[in-house]
């Protein structure tokens, strides 16, 4: 049994962490350098300050995740001796404030803006010794920002499937979305150019909703990680079969009778507990422990997030096993 | 990866198509052949006040928009903030003001580009004052075709400028 072990990853993983590491890195790198190229050309757009607001805010999930992953291996100690893997939940808390408020914000910013008919003045710059009309020039960088985010959410992708980690799957969709937010800014600008002023204000409300939208999705995850939720597919609301396979699993075995197990997710490893009814009453002490120790290990192997789990001897186990919950909302949640 | 280079240039070669940006609510095109309707407050050299019209740099600015859009000229002599308000309102066209570019204003009216940049000494400090104009909030063609103007200006304008400054240092 493991009480003051940390969690390591296996050989394999090993790389794999790595590389999210520096996409992280070069995620805040990049996303800075795109939200200085779309701040360069603000103007007084709302529709470009909700953009450029939005490049910054995309790099807090990266910010967030590197500081967690500082803490995530660390031993457990006296005074967290569940240990720090747990510390992903802290990027996602950190992240589902922080664009949920600023998104807010930035709606009723825009709506306020709509609600005054206040017409964006959009002039001119003079680049390479051409007058150009501002608008023109803010196109070009919210577009650059889009590939930005598009290609650095394709990189992120794979690695979130074999780390399995939520934290990275979240940016990645993040990132991949963020076309949605350009595209838009463009669409409020051409609707300018084109004489209707409510394009800007409209275009910066629907970036905004987009930010919450992304807020929301992080507030889920945490509320999920603090009611300690069964293990979810990744990218996902449908459960994860392990601890059923778990449950089969011991069930094989010679000496079992009847099992259940109960799992929850910690950051990028999974936890829990796997009752166990022995066959015989009497087995001896030292049989029982010898048989613990070693279907602890044996289930240990099933997957390699498995850390800390117990095996627990018990006398019965009750008849009626835990209720499925109607998943009404799983359809729906598939589709964001 | 195509498409993200498509997009730029087919709104390019679009917008030379149709002419754009327009004005939501056509400032340009009223102007053009009509009246060219001018706010002024006197601050000279920048702004004079000449018979029932402005003189000065800016006058200027406001007789030279006239001349090319073959327009009238309409004055109305007042204070900043009625100006500024009356312009973001559409009962102006083209406030001039003496204006700057750091002018508390900046934020709520309309400024173009600086046409020209002084040097003034503040506080025994060299500090750059960058002077603009002010035209009506969101009327993006109209605020086009007032920046060219101040570009392909520029240098007639800093030579007033600096006639300006010779005559008051005699």
């Amino acid at each position: 049994m493991s009480v003051g072990r940390a969690f390591s990853f296996p050989p394999d993983k090993r790389e794999a962490r790595e590389k999210l590491r520096k996409l992280s890195w070069l995620s805040v790198a990049s996303l800075m350098i795109a939200a200085v190229v779309v701040g360069l050309t603000v103007g007084q757009s709302q529709a470009m300050k909700t953009a450029w607001i939005s490049d910054i805010l995309t790099a807090v999930p990266p910010m967030a995740l590197l500081v967690s992953l500082r803490y995530e291996l660390r031993e457990p100690s006296e005074r967290f001796p569940e240990g720090y893997a747990r510390a992903i939940s802290v990027a996602f808390l950190v992240t589902a404030c922080v664009l949920s408020m600023i998104g807010l914000y930035l709606l009723f910013d825009s709506v306020m803006k709509l609600l005054h008919r206040q017409h964006p003045p959009i002039g001119t710059i003079v680049l390479f010794g051409h007058q150009l009309w501002l608008g023109w020039v803010m196109i070009a960088a919210l577009v650059f920002s889009a590939v930005v985010g598009y290609t650095l959410g394709k990189l992120k992708t794979p690695v979130a499937e074999e780390l399995h980690s939520k934290a990275l799957r979240a940016e990645a969709d993040m990132n991949r979305a963020e076309w949605m937010s350009e595209g838009a800014a463009v669409v409020g600008i051409l609707l300018v150019a084109f004489g209707l002023w409510w394009g800007d204000a409209a275009a910066a409300a629907f970036i905004s909703i987009e930010i919450v939208r992304d807020g929301w999705k992080n507030i889920r995850q945490v509320i999920g990680d603090m009611m300690d939720e069964s293990p979810t597919q990744l990218g996902e609301r449908k459960l994860e079969p392990l601890p059923r396979r778990l449950r089969d699993e011991v069930r094989q075995l010679p000496w079992v009778k009847d099992a259940a197990a109960r799992l929850r997710e910690h950051g990028h490893t999974v936890t829990g507990e796997v009752f166990v009814v022995p066959r015989h009453n009497a087995l001896g002490a030292d049989e029982l422990l010898e048989e613990t120790e070693r279907t602890a290990a044996q289930l240990q192997r099933i997957d390699w997030r498995l850390h800390g789990l117990m095996v627990v001897p018990v006398r019965a186990l009750e008849k009626t096993s835990p209720p499925r919950v109607a998943q009404r909302a799983e359809s729906r949640d598939a589709a964001d | 990866m195509l498409r993200f280079y498509l997009l730029p240039i087919a709104t390019l070669s679009l917008a030379l198509a149709c002419g754009l940006p327009r004005d939501p609510e056509g400032t340009l095109d009223r102007v053009r052949g009509g009246t060219l309707r001018v706010g002024f407050v006197v601050d000279t050299p920048w702004v004079t006040a000449v018979r029932d019209g402005a003189g000065g740099i800016e006058g200027a600015i406001a007789a030279e928009l006239a001349r090319g859009l073959g327009a009238r000229i309409a004055w109305t002599h007042a204070s900043e903030t009625p100006l500024l308000t009356a312009l973001h309102d559409g009962d102006l066209d083209l406030v001039i003001a003496g204006l700057t570019k750091g002018s508390p204003w900046a934020a709520k009216a309309s400024f173009t580009r600086p046409y020209y940049v002084d040097t003034t000494t503040m506080h025994g400090e060299r500090a750059e004052v960058p002077h603009v104009v002010a035209v009506r909030p969101g009327e993006n063609a109209w605020q086009v075709h007032v920046e060219r103007m101040l570009e392909v200006r520029k240098n007639e304008l800093a030579a007033m400028r600096h006639a300006a400054l010779r005559s008051s240092a005699r």
